[in-house]
């Protein structure tokens, strides 16, 4: 029996850690009849450290944020863009298939074995100021969490304040900030129903944010062949990747209903003419994003492309 | 020899200056980060990466200092003990040479992992400096201790008379 | 489990045999890992921790609150902390001792080290308390007993570190420290009464001071309350109105108490350039050895989580059928055991690995549980055999015996129990002024 050593760095009572990896822990072992299974490890060591530690060993799975490691990833901004219309589950399946067919070829992931994608929810503006349209935005002091919620941020004027996700609950306390853009579920996991009692939702979300899961490949290497085969068929790639995705929208599903539930919490919903400036906005962003993977040398546009269409076959 | 002296006084002159003016920078940035969000709304978006870099240069850049001064958190409960059985010179002389030999193995990992991140091209959110020259000037930084250390263990076990020559203080 | 506890012994004796904590852990650690994983997978994980705990943006609180305690410290505010609070209690029995314990309190407002604050005080209120011919036991007793509530008042590196380690809010640890730091005070206070009512001649009455000389004390005395206004005030959000905004991050607070102390500093002429350059090298020292222990002790707890210490430990309390309390009274005893030989800070990166998981696996509330370590951290130092603030007085004074000092912090030292068991009785002390943040 192999008992993977699964890296965290969440918060403990986290969906990544109570759902998506846990999740996996028993998806692995339903798939191998127990031959493997696997234990969760918090704060061996920060995010940006844990790719390096299961490509040298000192953990056999973890979970990235790719937009902790500015410049490693560019084609995985893809996900993340504004404009798709979808859930997680939706965009998470979709988000593996356009890796396998475009994003794959630039190897972003080398040197570990990739065995899951995912993206959270439609990313919202959460703050402890009212904000009620898209005017209201600007110049409010933001937490962003890098990748192309950093580019959304510089077209909507939010001025950027960059503080690790497990500080935030105090960033906003302190009113260091005013507000952070994270996805609806993060609510419970930060507690920002106390500290960021107003949402202010954009239909669709104003980014999304792209999540790796990594093995290391040498220990898959070990495990015997007909393991290795399970272990892909049943449970690598899609399936997980959905199980993710759909963890991340029940975890916003959870969160809303607290929000609505919580006397001082409310949430804004853009209003039509908001929305429609907000698509010129995300269509720039679109643009430049999008300029900068087909630089990295894969078809962009095609790329995007699919996501639209295999959300939209998802969601139906 | 007093040419190796003052060479050893500059090796940790320079980055204790180095140090100092990085503290003072990291003290007027954090300053100036808050007046500004606070008074103009207008925070320095960088800072927080500033910050980061900052205290890596402040740490590394006193280490080889503090090794050398021998000058590390060290519990001295037992020492009367040793001085009574003349352990103590033995004892610390082992010590620091097996603590600078055994600082070897991460500083050269240090050097790979820079080397990885610059593979992978990675760099800082905002100002987009390339993080593997961080990574190398800890590298350099952490083998100077180890250097340092060994130096000390060699001379407190065979030459304690010459210790005055690796402290500045 | 038993690979974690035989690391625990390996650890402990090297520390003994004079190896440097940090190595001591990180070696520990390393060698541990390597058991558990793979070579190649512990000095990855060791040398990613040396890069990333160096450029932990939350630690940048350290060398700042380190600078800003050395700038105070040359502007000369302790002398005038302890004439205000001389001004007020000196003409009491026991007064001068009193006004000790109320001006290592004031200092530790602005300070975030106990032994900072003994050393300090010990320098201005010795004096004072020889000439009025108070007994060495109970002056010195009352410098080291009072230097503790260094780190419990905040600023306090303490409270940082045991933040870093656990991820718990340093902002809310600062806060809960007020109200057990202002019980410190009182129930030091209520030693020194005790001490000169069971011996008048220990503690004679000063001269009094008239509302006059007390308002001209007062006075002086601005700075602190400017600083300890601006670092807890911008922390606790209470100065955020129109039109400045000044509320602040922990390090940020740290940022603006170091400038503060700085310009004041510089305003009264107190700071020469070689002044600055001593207390930023003394910080950046300070402050790097500070880095090498913190990384040792993130080595070795890694190797302890690895091996499934902390649910061993987990398992083992539900197996015995311990309650929480007695788990925490038995906690608690280890730390008042290790507390009389181990120095603080060691202490606590040994100990805070192995128990902070357990301890919030039963309940317990990590802010909480941060206050009272420190306070059981604080009686460590004035505890025999080994008991860091009486030997920082010992190291300044000079002719007085450590057997003399133990003997006078002994009712200090009662009250610290008492302080410590009121604030298991009544956790709400330590958790109320965080709940309003
Ligand atoms: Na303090
Ligand atoms: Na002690």
């Amino acid at each position: 029996q192999e008992n993977l050593v699964i890296s965290s760095w969440l918060p403990p009572a986290h969906p990544i850690n109570v759902d998506m990896l846990e999740g996996l822990v028993d998806m692995m072992e339903e798939a191998t009849d127990g031959q493997v299974t696997g234990e969760i490890k918090m704060g061996i060591a920060p995010p940006p450290a844990q790719m390096d530690l299961v490509m040298d060993g000192a953990a056999d799975v973890t979970i990235i944020f790719h937009g902790y490691q500015p410049g490693r990833f560019i084609a995985t901004k893809l996900i993340e863009l504004p404009g798709y219309e979808g859930n997680a589950e939706a965009a998470s399946v979709a988000y593996w298939r356009v890796h396998e067919a475009h994003l794959a070829e630039l190897d972003e992931h080398r040197g570990v074995k990739l065995i899951g994608l995912s993206t959270h929810g439609p990313g919202q503006i959460h703050s402890n100021k009212a904000v009620n349209t898209l005017a209201d935005l600007n110049g409010l002091k933001t937490r962003l969490g890098g990748g192309v919620s950093a580019d959304v941020g510089a077209e909507l004027g939010l001025v950027g304040i960059q503080v690790p996700a497990p500080k935030v609950y105090e960033t906003l306390d302190s009113g260091a900030a005013d507000g952070v853009a994270m996805n609806m579920g993060e609510r419970i996991s930060f507690k920002l129903n106390e500290v960021a009692k107003n949402v202010y939702e954009m239909p669709g979300g104003f980014y999304r944010g792209s999540f790796a899961v990594l093995m290391s490949q040498q220990k898959f290497d070990s495990l015997p062949a007909d393991v290795q085969q399970a272990l892909e068929e049943e449970v690598f790639g899609e399936p997980f990747s959905r199980l993710m995705g759909a963890a991340w929208d029940a975890s916003d599903v959870r969160a809303r209903a607290a929000t609505e539930e919580a006397e001082d919490n409310v949430i804004v919903t853009a209003s039509e003419a908001d929305q429609a400036a907000f698509a010129e906005m995300a269509a720039k962003v679109r643009e430049k994003i999008l300029g900068e993977i087909a630089d990295a040398g894969i078809d962009a546009q095609a790329a995007y492309e699919m996501v639209k269409a295999e959300m939209a076959k998802e969601s139906n | 020899m007093p040419l190796l002296k003052r060479l050893a006084q500059l090796s940790v002159a320079v980055p204790m200056t180095v140090a100092a003016f990085t503290l003072f920078g990291l003290m007027v940035l954090t300053f100036t980060d808050v007046v500004m969000r606070s008074t103009f709304n207008a925070p320095i978006e960088a800072a927080t990466e500033l910050t980061r870099i900052a205290i890596a240069v402040i740490v590394f850049s006193a280490m080889p200092l503090l090794s050398a001064r021998g000058q590390h958190i060290t519990v001295d409960l037992l020492d009367p003990l040793f001085v009574r059985l003349h352990m103590k010179r033995l004892l610390d002389g082992m010590v620091t040479l097996l603590c600078g030999v055994m600082l070897w193995f991460p500083a050269s990992r240090v050097i790979d992992l820079a080397e990885r991140s610059r593979s992978y091209g990675d760099q800082t959110e905002y100002l987009n400096i390339p993080t593997f020259y961080l990574g190398w000037f800890i590298a350099i930084m952490t083998f100077a201790t180890a250097l340092v250390m060994v130096l000390r263990g060699l001379i407190i076990l065979f030459a304690p008379h010459k210790l005055g020559l690796i402290r500045n203080d | 489990m038993t690979e974690a506890l035989i690391g625990f012994g390996v650890v402990l004796a090297l520390v003994l045999l004079r190896m440097p904590i940090a190595f001591a852990m990180g070696l520990v650690g390393l060698v541990g890992f390597w058991m558990e994983t793979s070579w190649r997978g512990a000095i990855s994980m060791v040398s990613r921790l040396i890069i990333d705990t160096s450029q932990d943006y939350g630690l940048s609180v350290v060398p700042l609150f380190i600078l800003m305690g050395l700038f105070v410290n040359k502007g000369g505010i302790s002398r005038e902390l302890y004439a205000v609070s001389n001004a007020f209690l000196g003409h009491m029995r026991g007064g001068l001792a009193m006004a000790t314990i109320v001006a290592c309190g004031g200092f530790a407002a602005i300070s975030g080290s106990s032994l900072a604050t003994a050393a300090t005080m010990s320098k201005v209120a010795m004096p004072e308390m020889r000439k009025f011919g108070y007994a060495d036991s109970l002056s010195t007793a009352s410098i080291a007993a009072g230097g503790t509530l260094g780190i419990l008042i905040p600023p306090s590196v303490i409270l940082v570190i045991y933040g870093i380690l656990t991820e718990t809010s340093i902002g809310q640890l600062f806060i809960a420290g007020i109200i057990p730091g202002a019980l410190g005070i009182l129930f030091y206070l209520v030693a020194v009464r005790i001490t000169v009512a069971r011996n008048p001649a220990a503690g004679p009455a000063g001269s009094r001071t008239d509302w006059t000389g007390r308002m001209r004390a007062l006075r002086g005395v601005w700075a602190v309350l400017l600083l300890f206004g601006l670092v807890i005030g911008g922390l606790y959000g209470i100065l955020d109105f129109w039109p400045i905004h000044l509320t602040f991050s922990p390090t940020e607070a740290a940022g603006m108490g170091a400038m503060g102390a700085f310009l004041i500093a510089l305003a009264r002429r107190s700071l020469s350039f070689s002044d600055i350059r001593e207390v930023l090298s003394e910080t950046t020292m300070t402050t790097a050895s500070l880095f090498a222990v913190l990384i040792g002790a993130w080595i070795f707890s890694n190797f302890v989580n690895i091996a499934g210490l902390p649910e061993a430990l987990r398992t083992m309390v539900s197996e015995l059928g311990l309650s929480p309390w007695m788990v925490m009274a038995v906690i608690l005893l280890i730390y008042i055991v290790l507390g009389t030989v181990f120095e603080s800070l060691s202490m606590l990166l040994l100990t805070v690995p192995i128990f902070f998981p357990l301890v919030t696996g039963l309940g317990f509330d990590p802010v909480w549980f941060g206050i009272v370590v420190v306070v059981v951290t604080e009686i460590s130092l004035i505890t025999p055999p080994v008991g860091l603030n009486v030997f920082v007085l010992k190291g300044v004074v000079g002719d007085v015996t450590t057997g003399t000092i133990f003997r006078g912090v002994t009712p200090f030292w009662a009250m610290d129990i008492v302080r410590l068991a009121l604030l298991l009785a009544v956790p709400g002390l330590v958790l109320y002024l965080p709940s309003l943040m």
